[in-house]
């Protein structure tokens, strides 16, 4: 488990920005005291807000009954920031409504100070590798359906003229490089052009 | 828990410091620290006309059995507070049990950071208050090649974490890490030092602690090897480490630290007199004898002002109080229990003392959850001392 340096993720915890969203009780003021020794900027709102304050990096969510009615617009939508509930109670209604915050980690009430660093680290981390994750399967997905229209073209001409599927690229990147588009835009003319037109009707 | 309500009767404190095994040396003297600081409190009178008395077990230098211990002290013995630990594992065994119990421990140590709990005040050196001044010193005294040696648990791997970030920031390099068992024989040591001849760094950082402190050094005697030329620096090795192994071994390595025994102020040569006249003329202090020693005169003017020693009054009064210490004035911080210290370099002399090379020129506030430091930070606060 040896490694070289200290990683970057903590190394920059202390630009870490956190929203709270924490009643101001005992465990809403355990929880802002060890953020602010470990040294991250924090504010901290309770109720939550309908719209989260500009450049959030890490959410603490109080996950109490009175939120279960609650729309947060932001806690769903596409790169929020991660979020570590912290939970009272552990019955399956709660557990249930966790589940949906898609959390890395959790804090549990009494909330301590010891575990909080280690929970901030794999959240924080975990939601990175999920975003890169994300990022990755969606350029798969663009890549696939490109293959599958080029590969519909290639038989389109293959077809009506009759080329082996090698000139058949050939022709689709040709096209592409002299008028500056992706081979994929292409096989969507062709494929456009074949609904249209009917090449691959036969003689 | 009920508070006792008879004014005469006596505050019973816990002390657990080893006695035996392979740290007893070093806990030895804060025991004596403890011990001492005690003793002026009742000749002052005690808490308010009532004795501080202490209660002393030896934990054997054992996590298990400093668990089990304080565990006693608290439920058999019925203290509140206990003064103790060493090692990073034995504080990690006695939190729980403190916690549980809602008592306090005050732990004397330098250690590696990273920790808070409302049950515990730490009046040793967080890495803020030692390590950054140490690599600082060193990668302008003697180079920035490094080769680290430490005893292998928890405290040598995180401070070489940050020794090394602060090494690799500067364009050094690290030629050699290297981790012993606590009760690592001497040719393990000898081996090591071989290691060592071989890597030429510009110095070695040691993190061994305990007995290993010096057979490490002897292994480096051994070999001839020179401190002018590549000493050891240390955050751990002070005065009663050399008086076990022999001043004329120690003489010319690098030890940071808040306290030594030859700071020249009149509060301390006092206090180190008192220390002899109980002690003996033979003892050494110490910067964790003197943590010991003046986190108990915090503990003890705290039990005044509350007129009791039960722990949440403890913990209103503690945080933010502030004692003369030997090293010069200390202060609980009010959100992270732990220390203001004043930093200090000191250079091992022929006498089994360390002539201060280098103090900063306040104190610096603790900051135990400090992931990257900088070396900017203390050079800005240094003065040559010289003498």
């Amino acid at each position: 488990m040896k490694s070289g340096g200290t990683s970057r993720l903590l190394r920059e915890l202390r630009s870490l920005r956190v929203v709270v969203f924490h009643p101001d009780d005992q465990d809403g003021q355990e929880l802002i005291g060890q953020l602010g020794r470990i040294g991250c900027q924090v504010k901290a709102f309770w109720p939550p807000l309908d719209k989260l304050p500009e450049e959030a990096d890490l959410v603490f969510f109080a996950m109490r009954p009175e939120i279960l009615s609650m729309d947060l617009p932001w806690l769903r939508r596409e790169g929020s920031p991660p979020v570590i509930p912290v939970v009272t109670y552990e019955n399956p209604v709660i557990v249930e409504a966790v589940l949906q915050l898609n959390a890395f980690s959790v804090i549990a009430s009494p909330v301590k100070s010891f575990g909080l660093l280690t929970a901030i680290a794999v959240a924080v981390s975990q939601a990175e590798k999920s975003r890169t994750r994300e990022k990755y399967v969606v350029r798969l997905e663009q890549r696939l359906t490109a293959q599958r229209k080029i590969a519909k073209a290639k038989a389109i001409l293959m077809t009506s003229r009759h080329m082996s599927e090698e000139e058949a690229y050939d022709l689709i990147r040709n096209r592409a490089m002299t008028k500056r588009v992706t081979t994929e835009e292409i096989a969507d003319a062709v494929i456009k052009a074949n609904e249209i037109l009917g090449f691959d009707v036969k003689g | 828990m009920m508070k006792s309500t008879k004014s005469t009767e006596p505050i019973r404190v816990g002390v657990l410091f080893s006695e035996t095994g392979v740290t007893s040396v070093i806990e030895e003297s804060e025991r004596m620290g403890t011990l001492l600081a005690i003793q002026e409190v009742n000749d002052a009178g005690g808490i308010n006309g009532r004795e501080l008395q202490a209660v002393s077990y030896d934990p054997a230098s054992r996590p298990a059995k400093f668990a089990a211990l304080a565990e006693k002290l608290i439920l058999e013995d019925r203290v509140h507070v206990i003064l103790g630990c060493y090692m990073s594992s034995t504080r990690k065994a006695v939190i729980p049990v403190v916690e549980r119990w809602n008592a306090l421990l005050m732990y004397p140590t330098l250690y590696e950071g990273f920790e808070y709990s409302r049950n515990v005040i730490y009046t040793g050196a967080a890495p803020n208050q030692n390590s950054v001044q140490l690599a600082e010193f060193m990668l302008r005294e003697f180079g920035s090649r490094v080769f680290m040696v430490g005893s292998d648990y928890i405290y040598p791997y995180e401070s070489n974490r940050i020794m090394s970030d602060l090494i690799l920031e500067r364009g050094g390099e690290k030629v050699g890490e290297t981790y012993l068992p606590l009760d690592a024989p001497w040719e393990d040591y000898l081996a090591v030092a071989k290691k060592i001849k071989q890597a030429a760094p510009d110095f070695i950082f040691s993190t061994v602690v305990g007995d290993g402190t010096a057979l490490l050094h002897r292994a480096y005697a051994q070999l001839k090897l020179d401190p002018a030329d590549m000493p050891i620096a240390s955050l751990t090795t002070c005065e009663a480490e050399i008086k076990q192994m022999g001043a004329d071994i120690a003489e010319g390595h690098i030890t940071s630290a808040p306290y030594f025994q030859s700071i020249a102020t009149d509060e301390n040569r006092l206090c180190v007199a008192r220390c002899k006249a109980r002690f003996g003329n033979d003892i050494v202090t110490n910067q964790c004898w003197e943590a010991a020693y003046f986190q108990a005169h915090l503990l003890a003017s705290a039990m005044r002002r509350m007129n009791c020693d039960s722990v949440p009054d403890l913990l209103r009064a503690l945080p933010g109080s502030e004692f003369a210490a030997p090293q010069g004035k200390v202060r609980i911080d009010e959100h992270n229990h732990h220390t203001y210290l004043r930093p200090r370099i000191g250079r091992a002399i022929a006498n089994g003392q360390f002539d201060i090379i280098e103090e900063a020129r306040h104190w610096v506030r603790p900051d135990p959850y400090l992931v990257s430091h900088t070396l900017q930070d203390w050079s800005a606060r240094v003065q040559a001392h010289s003498r």
